[in-house]
């Protein structure tokens, strides 16, 4: 093997996700290869100055904010699908009541009540078809995310 | 006494938001700073972490509760900032014609708890790196994920992540070795 090929295993070497069989045969290499164990002593140099970097951990009173904020965004996760699933079942009953009515009644003409018999199912397939591409758009952004990297 | 994360994550999924509030606070600073290496803006970042959360807590059943919180949150972060990145970019491209101004300091803060002038270069050393190079490293080294958990995070397989983390960590080493010429 050439030393190309071992760089990568350095990396690995180093967080300790080598085999033990890759990490002797490396090793073997290491004790040949003066500028693999440059790298190595340059990449563990890299690795424990990252270690030595921790995060600001925020006061409490931000933590505090932080934490509301979240929790408000959770219940208005609930609150709009409460919302939505009301909407439309209140949307349909009304609809489908003012349909019935108008249908019943003798004094509308007949042309009229096609017509808005017509208007209905076609605003129902729309909106269906609507719905299924922006589901199957999901699925694809999904399929993507993946196959971009 | 501090309670186990398990006992924690298992109120959670009764629905017991207090609990979950006890994760929130535990794993806030660290969800931010990392979400801030991997964004432009600390604005984006608090609303990336904290938009993170609350999918965590509606997919917080599915979650095996014996299992460690903050690879399995930081997985849902990555995603979060990704599509954030994506539309973001997609808006940059709509106003290019508009002033190239830099970041300010205040909407691009370096969260570090102890601060000195080699890490302020490193922190700026990362936030230059390409977005696939720089998720790794913040994975890797800020949010200690191992080889198996990036490749489940990122769907692919875990010799492509050891290329890419090595490929990474010689792109940020470049790029501090630049910042000093
Ligand atoms: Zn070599």
């Amino acid at each position: 093997m050439r030393c190309d090929e071992f760089k990568p295993m350095l990396t690995g070497y180093l967080d300790g996700e080598l085999t033990p069989e890759r990490s002797a045969e490396l090793e073997a290499h290491l004790a040949a290869c003066e500028a693999c164990r440059r790298e190595l002593a340059e990449l563990t140099g890299l690795k424990e100055e990252l270690a030595m970097m921790k995060f600001k951990e925020p006061p409490d009173v931000e933590l505090e904010r932080y934490w509301r904020s979240v929790y408000n965004r959770l219940e208005r996760g609930l609150g709009w699908i409460l919302l939505s699933v009301g909407a439309i079942i209140v949307l349909c009953y009304g609809a489908f009541q003012l349909i019935e009515e108008m249908i019943k009644d003798p004094r509308v003409a007949v042309l009229l009540k096609v017509g808005v018999v017509a208007l209905v199912f076609g605003a129902v397939i729309l909106f269906v078809s609507l719905l299924r591409e922006r589901l199957a758009v999901r699925k694809v952004d999904k399929y993507s995310k993946e196959v971009e990297r | 006494m501090e309670e186990s994360e398990a006992t924690l994550i298992r109120r959670c999924q009764q629905g017991d938001e207090e609990a979950f509030g006890v994760i929130v606070r535990r794993y806030a600073g660290a969800a931010q700073g990392a979400a801030c290496l991997l964004l432009s803006s600390y604005d984006d970042a608090l609303d990336a972490s904290q938009e993170a959360f609350v999918r965590a807590w509606r997919h917080i059943r599915r979650f095996d509760a014996g299992a460690p919180f903050y690879p399995w949150y930081a997985t849902i972060l990555r995603n979060v900032c990704v599509s954030k990145m994506r539309r973001s970019g997609r808006r940059r491209t709509a106003q290019l014609a508009d002033s190239h101004a830099d970041p300010s300091p205040d909407s691009d803060p370096v969260l570090l708890a102890e601060r000195n002038e080699r890490r302020d270069r490193i922190w700026r050393a990362i936030r230059e790196l390409s977005p696939q190079h720089r998720e790794v490293i913040v994975m890797s080294h800020f949010q200690g994920l191992s080889y198996k958990q990036m490749a489940a995070a990122l769907g692919i397989p875990i010799g492509t992540v050891m290329s890419r983390l090595h490929n990474a960590r010689q792109a940020l080493k470049k790029g501090l070795a630049g910042e000093e010429l």
